[in-house]
């Protein structure tokens, strides 16, 4: 990747006696702060430390929680999703996700957003704008164990479409929970097909689960018409 | 437990009897004895000092505050159910009338004994322990010819603590027995027999027993000792009356052994005498003498499940070596006196060595399957095999590390020195499969292999990856085996952190070769050998394990893919593996799980106790990556997991729900340093959550793994050592084997000779650190290498399932 990385790795990989007790240098590289104020484009890439698993793709964290009592609104949305890091090994996953409440124990409405890293979990980032997304609807219980199987297949590629998927996210609500898997394009069936399938092998799903895909732009539709704010939000 | 302890009793009687007899010569006095008194006190020099060391010590390990030996003994009889018995001969008597005369000749023989309880007690008034070892030594210098087999012999002397109180305990039940003292005439003119010129070693349970060489009497009265012996089994089958097979058997070992009687002192000397005559006849027929050992092993088959315990030892046999080599060793049966004789004097001339190393039987029940009594059919249905796994030392790291050795005269550590003692010790044991470590590459081709060609062996070296210029050696003898495949292992995996060490190990699946008619012919079960010399890093216990588990994964396979075509394939697993007993990695080999979570890594193999060390790596799940295609169940991970866990898709990085499971506490799971911190979502506390069974803290493996050495001395007690340098001495060389499993249940009368599995016949009896220091440690001029080697036997049925 870049020079910097190159050394950490090799400093790693030449200490062979003592060093397995010291910390893997995957995600110091990560910035502090430095980063924050930059766009994500531009973050520095997080790469796997020495001797972990490699991911296909470098993936983001994300929670975004509505603030009580406020009308939602794109600017307010941005503003109240947060990144939690980013990580390109297993082994750096496990440390972000461990540290993480389950979804099951989330309060109020809240959302964990899984994506790969340089796509926002937002249907106007330039990935999301032509797609849709996978929607399952679950009764409360079974969130906890459904991301965690959905997260998984999605890290270790079992979805077997390409660059097609973006992310998932589960979504806390009142009186059920929400899971959905988000692809690049609305448009193709045999894509959304694949994902639907193997979304219904790795979260064992009872035949009769109902799956529902909706596109963005449908979404993006709904939540104008939900709010009136075709006009008064300009352009959302 | 009787057994031992009758055995431990009987150790010491011997040891008595023998100085005993060597005291009276050397001081010139005529040996004389009455009736249950000692004597012979002007010619215990030697002698009395061992038994007061040990009688003192005896008392203050058993009784520390009273210091009472007769307490001591009071004890030992109640732990003693034969000894009781003994007290009540009355009752048995008329119990057991067969047997009835010669209970009445082992009172005898042990009331000629008692004098030496006086003694014993005698010399403990005069208590003097310390720097005994040494007195003795000098005094033995004067007397005897060299001087290092008599601190060897003092040294062993002055281990046998526990014996001696369990003799004690012995002859304090058989004084109140009716004793006659006319045994102890016998013992008198016995003594005046010359013996030959050469030291005995007796064996007696696999403890090596120095006596020593120039002592008239000395031999025969050490023969005596072997009709008490024979007594006390058939007062073991006496005093077990619910044993139907008893009143068959008790008369059969009388006519074939000759037992003396009680009521005749002429037979008695004569069985003493006999006892002197067949070491005649076993210096002409070494295998005869064999056979009738087995003879009497099958007698005692009897008994075994009455008095045995099954870790009872018996002698194979001693061992009269001659001159300055090995190979001339010559051994004596126990069991068989079929005549009289008087030995003229002979004067030593030769000089001699002791062998310091003799077969430990180990099961009875095998040697008894086998005698002539019952009628054999036209085909064997068993083979007997030898096992021997020898760390040979190489060169280049003795040189390299030459502050290992500085106790060693310089001309043990040479090459061409050390080689010819170590084809001399693979030729003296013949081994049958000689499994070798540290086999330095030039030395393999230009000497041992072509030697060991010669010998009748077929050899596959595998040389270390890396720079050093050692590696492992597996043989096997082609008259008894033919291979089948061999699989050269390397532990080094590039880019693998945890495997960057260049150890090596060797695979090799062997089928038997038998004689059938005239013609030999491959058949039997499968054996798969497996030769390996683990890393020596005492810190690094985690990467010992990952070498075993590839060396579990293969052999897993080679059994596995005996099972595909329907045949069993019994194991041996043995080698250097840097680990001591009963440390984890010992447990894992052995009860087939680790659970390994948080174990500091020095602990795996236990070399040394790194506790104090401020830091300390742990090992934590996963052992190993899961690209070693090694899984937690030590087995190759299959096609199908590897579908599911690797690419489908070339350049895909694919990983499976489980195999990302398996990696998920990884012992780097602290906070990521640029987490963002959000209250109530990211400061979760990381919980161990037992999800399901794929979570693992435990390694596994599914080969039922039993150690042949039991690594603590039968005789003292002492720890076994199998490797010494100046720095520790340790056990860290194994045989391991797939046992033959018998269960007690469910079992037809048949179906014990058709179950799968290894039953251990014996092994050479290995040495305690004492024992190998008082030869001034390893390598010496006996031992080429600063290890031992191991050596075992082993029985397999041919017609096995």
């Amino acid at each position: 990747m870049n020079n910097k990385f190159d050394a950490l790795k090799d400093d790693d990989s030449g200490d062979h006696d003592q060093d397995q007790g010291s910390p893997k240098d995957g995600e110091k590289e990560k910035t502090e702060d430095e980063d924050k104020e930059q766009s994500i484009s531009k973050k520095k890439m997080v790469v796997p430390g020495a001797g972990e698993h490699p991911l296909q793709y470098n993936y983001s964290f994300w929670y975004s929680r509505r603030t009580p009592g406020r009308p939602a609104s794109t600017q307010s949305y941005e503003q109240n999703i947060k990144q939690i890091g980013s990580f390109a090994s297993v082994e750096q996953f496990w440390r972000f996700y461990s540290h993480m409440i389950r979804p099951g124990d989330l309060t109020g409405h809240s959302d964990f957003h899984l994506f790969k890293e340089g796509i926002k979990p937002m249907w106007e980032d330039d990935a999301n704008k032509m797609g849709g997304k996978w929607i399952i609807r679950l009764r409360k219980g079974l969130a906890s164990r459904c991301w965690e199987n959905l997260i998984l297949a999605m890290l270790g590629e079992q979805f077997m479409v390409g660059e097609e998927i973006c992310g998932a996210v589960v979504s806390v609500r009142f009186q059920e929970d929400i899971i959905s898997i988000w692809n690049k394009t609305a448009s193709d069936q045999s894509t959304t097909a694949r994902i639907r399938d193997t979304l219904r092998r790795v979260l064992n799903l009872p035949p009769n689960t109902i799956m529902e895909y909706k596109t963005h732009t449908d979404s993006i539709k709904a939540w104008e018409d939900f709010h009136g704010l075709v006009n008064a939000s300009g352009g959302r | 437990m009787i057994g031992t302890l009758l055995f431990y009793g009987l150790y010491p009687l011997a040891r008595y009897l023998t100085g005993r007899a060597s005291d009276a010569p050397k001081k010139g006095l005529p040996p004389a004895a009455i009736d249950g008194t000692a004597v012979w006190d002007g010619g215990a020099v030697t002698t009395r000092k061992f038994t007061q060391s040990q009688t003192t010590l005896l008392d203050q390990q058993v009784n520390p505050s009273s210091g009472s030996k007769r307490e001591t003994k009071e004890r030992m009889k109640a732990q003693s159910p034969v000894k009781e018995d003994c007290k009540r001969p009355d009752t048995i008597k008329e119990q057991l009338m067969a047997v009835l005369q010669r209970e009445t000749t082992f009172s005898q023989v042990q009331s000629a004994v008692k004098e030496g309880e006086a003694e014993m007690q005698e010399a403990q008034q005069q208590i003097k322990v310390e720097a005994l070892k040494k007195e003795d030594a000098e005094i033995d210098h004067d007397v005897f010819c060299t001087k290092q087999n008599i601190e060897d012999g003092t040294d062993i002397a002055t281990e046998d603590v526990s014996p001696e109180q369990a003799l004690g305990a012995q002859f304090e039940s058989l004084q109140k027995e009716e004793s006659i003292p006319t045994i102890t005439c016998q013992v008198q003119e016995k003594t005046q027999i010359p013996s030959i010129q050469e030291s005995v070693t007796l064996a007696e349970n696999g403890v090596q027993y120095t006596t020593y060489p120039v002592i008239p009497a000395e031999e025969s009265v050490e023969y005596t000792i072997h009709p008490v012996e024979e007594q006390i089994q058939s007062l073991e089958e006496s005093v077990t009356p619910a044993e139907p097979s008893i009143q068959e058997t008790t008369p059969s070992v009388q006519e074939q052994i000759q037992i003396p009687r009680a009521e005749d002192l002429v037979t008695d000397t004569e069985s003493a005498a006999e006892s002197a005559e067949c070491w005649d006849e076993y210096l002409a027929l070494n295998d005869g003498a064999r056979n009738s050992d087995l003879v009497f092993a099958s007698l005692l088959a009897n008994t075994q499940n009455i008095a045995y315990s099954g870790q009872h030892d018996t002698e194979t046999g001693w061992h009269f070596p001659a001159g300055p080599g090995l190979a001339d060793e010559v051994q004596c049966p126990l069991w068989q006196f079929p005549a009289v004789s008087y030995y003229p004097p002979a004067e030593l001339t030769v000089p001699f060595e002791v062998i310091w190393r003799v077969w430990e039987e180990l099961d009875e029940s095998a040697t008894a399957a086998k005698p002539a009594l019952i009628p054999f059919p036209s085909t064997k249905a068993s083979m007997d095999f030898t096992v021997m796994s020898y760390n040979i030392l190489a060169q280049d790291l003795l040189e390299a590390n030459q502050e290992l050795y500085v106790h060693c005269p310089l001309e043990v550590l040479d090459w061409s020195y050390r080689c010819s003692l170590l084809l001399q010790e693979i030729e003296k044991w013949a081994p049958d499969v000689l499994c070798l470590q540290e086999v330095q590459e030039n030395h393999y081709h230009e000497q041992l292999y072509p030697v060991l060609t010669q010998m009748g062996y077929t050899c596959v070296y595998k040389r270390r990856t890396g720079t050093k210029t050692d590696g492992c050696a597996t043989c096997y003898r082609s008259s008894c085996f033919s291979m089948v495949s061999v699989t050269p292992l390397e532990f080094f995996r590039p880019n693998m952190e945890l495997l960057n060490r260049h150890n090596v190990g060797i695979v090799m699946l062997l089928r038997p070769m038998v004689p059938q008619g005239s013609e030999v012919k491959a058949k039997g079960p499968l054996l798969c050998v497996a030769n390996t010399h683990l890393l020596f890093n005492p810190r690094r216990g985690d990467v010992k394990l990952a070498q075993l588990a590839i060396m579990l994964a293969e052999i897993h396979s080679v059994v596995k893919s005996c099972k595909a075509k329907g045949e069993h394939c019994n194991v041996i697993l043995c080698g250097d593996f840097n680990s001591v007993p009963y440390m984890p990695l010992y447990q894992f080999i052995t009860t087939g799980e680790l659970y390994f979570q948080g174990l500091p890594a020095w602990m795996i193999s236990g070399q040394e106790d790194l506790s104090h060390k401020a830091i300390f790596h742990r090992l934590f799940a996963p052992l190993w990556p899961g690209d070693l295609g090694v899984s937690d169940s030590c087995q190759y991970v299959t096609v199908e997991d590897t579908n599911e866990s690797q690419s489908r898709v070339p350049g895909m990085r694919q990983y499976s729900h489980d195999f990302l499971l398996r990696l998920r506490y990884c012992p780097h799971a602290f906070i990521p340093p640029d987490m963002q911190l959000i209250p109530g979502v990211t400061d979760h506390t990381p919980v161990i959550e037992f999800v399901s069974h794929r979570f693992r803290h435990t390694i596994s493996h599914r080969l039922d793994l039993e150690s042949v050495y039991k690594h603590i001395l039968p005789g003292s007690g002492n720890s076994e050592v199998t490797t010494l340098h100046s720095e520790m001495g340790a056990t860290v060389d194994y045989i391991f084997y797939s046992p033959k499993r018998i269960l007690p249940f469910n079992q037809k009368a048949g179906d014990d000779s058709k179950s799968n599995g290894l039953k251990l016949i014996s092994c050479l009896s290995l040495l305690s650190e004492d024992v190998l220091w008082s030869m001034k440690g390893l390598p010496n001029h006996i031992f080429p290498s600063d290890h031992l080697s191991l050596l075992a036997k082993f029985q397999l049925d041919l017609h096995a399932a």
